[in-house]
């Protein structure tokens, strides 16, 4: 079993990553993490660079977790993280949530909310903290 | 002097202070923006035409001008992704500097030597039209018949890879500037009334700049987002403001030289520049690895020559590069005619332009500066909204010339054309060129025969019409024989090979 | 680390671009065309050195040169440098099927412009090829798409004075 993180490198990615792999160490599963974009701009924040990937593979290793990640350009980064869950059947998966406005999420739509209603296994919806920063 | 001044005078008006400052971040802003260019902008804003005065109008327009060739080093230094062929040689060095952690530097190094070029060369541009637009409105219509020519042939057959494609582009161009009435005839009109004065130069400028673009665009949208390397605000220490100076005024020597000429363009200059730097560093160990002179020099050169350019389209009324043809259709569009007696009938509105020219350029120092971090954001619109956003102005901007959906329909055709030609590699500005020029030389031909009643041999009757037949006689061996010796080493070769080195 | 493909480039210096005989006719057509239609002029006034028809019959005559030149070139193995930019990826090969939705998302602008007026037409527009370039918020597409119609139309109106026709809308606005 393994447990799926959405990753993206900011505050609520790391989050998620920090809460995903606390889960992984406390159940002894694998962690798999999902990083994706649409590739409709050109330059996205929240698409990792390579440095900072090899980052988060180092941090996960210096845990002893048994890690693999995805890197990739998906038509919908929501529908990517739930067909990986489904793929790998995991056992969780972990979302870090922004706060955003009612209209925001009508306008925009929200990928931590679409993954909580599509997800084929319990979601973990975690928030920045002080503790975010520890992977 | 003094009418220097009085152009200060009329460029610092709230109202213009207000269009410059606009159109210096406008210009920024497209400069940066993917896909955007300052040809395409002036084209989609030439409906302001219709209601700001001319001299505001040129004088936003100029700013985005200056403000493009500037914001496109920004793409270069922090994305590796020269949006024109003008900073190819600046994303060498730029993107190793920024790689190396001095993406600050590399900023600041442009902006400042994009403001030494910039007012430099709008010095010699204020020393040198007048001047020239003396010597220029003593000739007749045999020498503006030959000198058009000449802009014609060099725009074709000297700038490019291929001389067949540049070729093809301006017999589309020539084509599409016959459609109309002469001489109470309608030529090529089909019998449609709306084509009978014409093609608006505005829809074809709009169709193929921006149109043609957004539909090749759309085809081979990139999908992997780029790593783009964070900055701060832009800044210099002692020993980089040590090792810039030099190669900012040896930029500037190459490059208004280049643009001034009808075979202008920043290419040539940008590229001698790096040649030039590389051979007289006394560090040559970091070229390759993020010199700064390798990107002082050829950003000095790209806005020296933009500043080049001014001087043929204000004196002679000859644009050498897109940006400045779409200006002198927005020149046309006021009824407004560059050329040796434009200085002299529009001493307002020429000064202000000048004038405004060094305020743009102040503008571009002061807001570029601070702003950088600002401008990297933009780099995250995302395109379906860019690209939508263009195809919607553009379609406002030709609907808006006679309100006619005949005219969005011809827009649509015309960038299918754009597109077409994006395909098959044929360059853009000998269309443009064909287009705004085709007309003229016809007028100035039939000028010429009228006087002297039907005889040819009037048209090298003029001392400086048989210079320039001899100039381009000159240039046709040079190319033919380059063409023999080194089938294909030519500069333009070699910045490409450059250019694939940068792009792996 | 990705798993996206990176082809490698394909394109062969040796092959040959039969898309670029296409080009080469539209050359020979449009010479055609323009010599055909020199050839209806009439001389103009007796007295006048530079005929109507003297220039269309030499842009004609050079369409139809090129268009053959290129076809040789061509069939030499000649092959078009496409444009590149920075927002531009040659490698990927090219995607028509979003050109020809754009197509025709402007032929329907331009069947119903007369009709529908700007306003609508122009949201229309934006949030159409916004779809079609990929954007999936509708909802947005739609709301920009109409705040930028309406603000160029007032824009237009306020600001520069000139009324764009308002079709349906007329009284509204």
């Amino acid at each position: 079993m393994s447990i799926v993180v959405a990753y993206s490198p900011d505050p609520y990615g790391r989050a998620a990553l920090a809460h995903g792999a606390v889960q992984a160490e406390q159940r002894h599963e694998d962690v798999l993490v999902v990083n994706a974009t649409r590739g409709d701009s050109l330059v996205d924040r929240r698409f990792a660079d390579d440095a900072d990937l090899a980052r988060v593979r180092q941090g996960l290793d210096t845990l002893g977790l048994s890690a693999s990640i995805t890197h990739e350009v998906v038509d919908d980064v929501a529908a990517a993280v739930v067909a990986t869950a489904e793929r790998v059947q995991a056992s969780l998966v972990v979302v870090g949530i922004r706060p955003r406005s009612p209209v925001g999420k009508m306008l925009l739509g929200s990928v931590a909310q679409r993954v909580i209603l599509d997800a084929p296994c319990p979601v973990l919806a975690v928030k920045p903290d002080g503790a975010s920063d520890e992977v | 002097m003094d009418l220097l001044l009085e152009g200060f005078a009329t460029a610092l008006t709230p109202e213009n202070l207000l269009y410059a400052v606009i159109g210096v971040l406008l210009g920024t802003a497209v400069g940066v923006l993917p896909g955007i260019g300052p040809a395409m902008t002036v084209a989609l804003l030439l409906p302001v035409t219709y209601n700001v005065s001319p001299t505001s109008g040129l004088i936003l327009f100029a700013g985005i001008y200056y403000g493009g060739m500037y914001g496109g080093s920004t793409t270069s230094i922090l994305l590796n992704t020269p949006g024109e062929s003008s900073s190819v040689v600046t994303a060498l060095e730029g993107n190793k500097m920024a790689k190396a952690g001095r993406a600050a530097q590399a900023l600041a190094t442009a902006a400042i030597g994009s403001f030494v070029a910039g007012t430099i060369g709008t010095i010699l541009l204020v020393a040198l039209a007048p001047n020239i637009a003396d010597v220029v409105v003593k000739l007749g219509a045999p020498s503006y018949f030959a000198i058009m020519v000449l802009s014609l042939f060099t725009v074709t057959a000297v700038l490019g890879s291929s001389k067949l494609r540049g070729l093809i582009s301006l017999a589309l161009g020539l084509a599409i500037g016959l459609v109309g009435t002469s001489t109470g005839q309608q030529r090529l009109t089909f019998g449609s009334p709306q084509l009978a004065d014409g093609i608006d130069v505005v829809v074809v400028a709009v169709a193929i700049f921006a149109i043609g673009e957004a539909l090749w665009v759309a085809a081979h949208l990139r999908r992997r987002p780029l790593d783009i390397i964070p900055v701060g605000r832009p800044w210099m220490s002692r020993d980089d403001w040590g090792r810039s100076w030099k190669p900012w005024l040896r930029g500037t020597a190459y490059g208004f030289p280049f643009g001034a000429l009808p075979a202008g363009g920043a290419e040539v200059p940008t590229f001698l520049s790096y040649i030039t730097e590389r051979r007289l560093t006394k560090k040559p160990e970091e070229f390759g690895k993020g010199a700064i002179e390798g990107v002082a020099g050829p950003e000095a050169a790209n806005n020296a020559s933009a500043a080049g350019t001014l001087v043929p389209l204000l004196a002679i009324g000859l644009p050498t590069t897109a940006t400045a043809a779409v200006i002198l259709v927005a020149m046309q569009n006021y009824g407004l005619q560059p050329g040796p007696q434009f200085m002299d009938a529009e001493p307002k509105l020429v000064w202000g332009l000048l004038a405004s020219l060094f305020v743009a350029n102040t503008l571009l120092l002061v807001l570029n500066l601070p702003l950088a971090p600002v401008w990297a954001k933009l780099l995250q619109i995302r395109r379906p909204y860019l690209y939508a956003g263009i195809l919607f102005f553009a379609s406002l901007g030709a609907y808006s010339v006679n309100f006619q959906a005949f005219d969005l329909g011809l827009l649509l055709c015309l960038g299918l054309l754009g597109l077409a030609m994006r395909r098959f590699g044929l360059p853009v500005l000998p269309l443009i060129i064909g287009v705004i020029l085709g007309p003229r030389l016809e007028e100035q031909l039939t000028t010429a025969l009228a006087i002297s009643q039907g005889d040819l041999s009037t048209l090298w009757s003029e001392p400086v019409a048989v210079v320039v037949y001899v100039v381009m006689a000159l240039m046709i061996v040079g190319l033919v024989v380059t063409g023999f010796r080194r089938r294909n080493k030519g500069v333009t070769d070699r910045i490409d090979d450059n250019y694939q080195e940068v792009s792996m | 680390m990705s798993d996206t493909e990176t082809r490698s480039d394909g394109r062969s210096p040796q092959v040959t671009d039969v898309a670029q005989y296409g080009l080469a006719a539209f050359l020979l057509a449009v010479g055609v065309v323009v010599v055909v239609d020199a050839r209806s002029l009439d001389r103009g006034f007796a007295d006048q050195p530079v005929q109507p028809y003297a220039l269309p019959y030499v842009v004609g005559a050079a369409l139809l040169v090129l268009g053959v030149l290129l076809a040789v070139a061509t069939w030499r193995g000649d092959t078009p440098e496409a444009e590149g930019g920075e927002d531009v990826d040659l490698t990927q090969g090219s995607d028509w099927a979003t050109v020809a939705k754009l197509v025709a998302v402007f032929a329907v602008v331009i069947a119903t412009i007369d009709w529908l007026g700007w306003a609508i037409v122009g949201a229309f527009l934006f949030a159409a090829s916004a779809r079609v370039l990929g954007s999936r918020t509708l909802l947005l597409n739609v709301a920009i798409g109409a705040a930028l119609s309406l603000l160029t139309w007032y824009g237009f109106y306020v600001g520069l004075g000139i009324p764009i026709p308002a079709g349906v809308l007329d009284g509204v606005l």
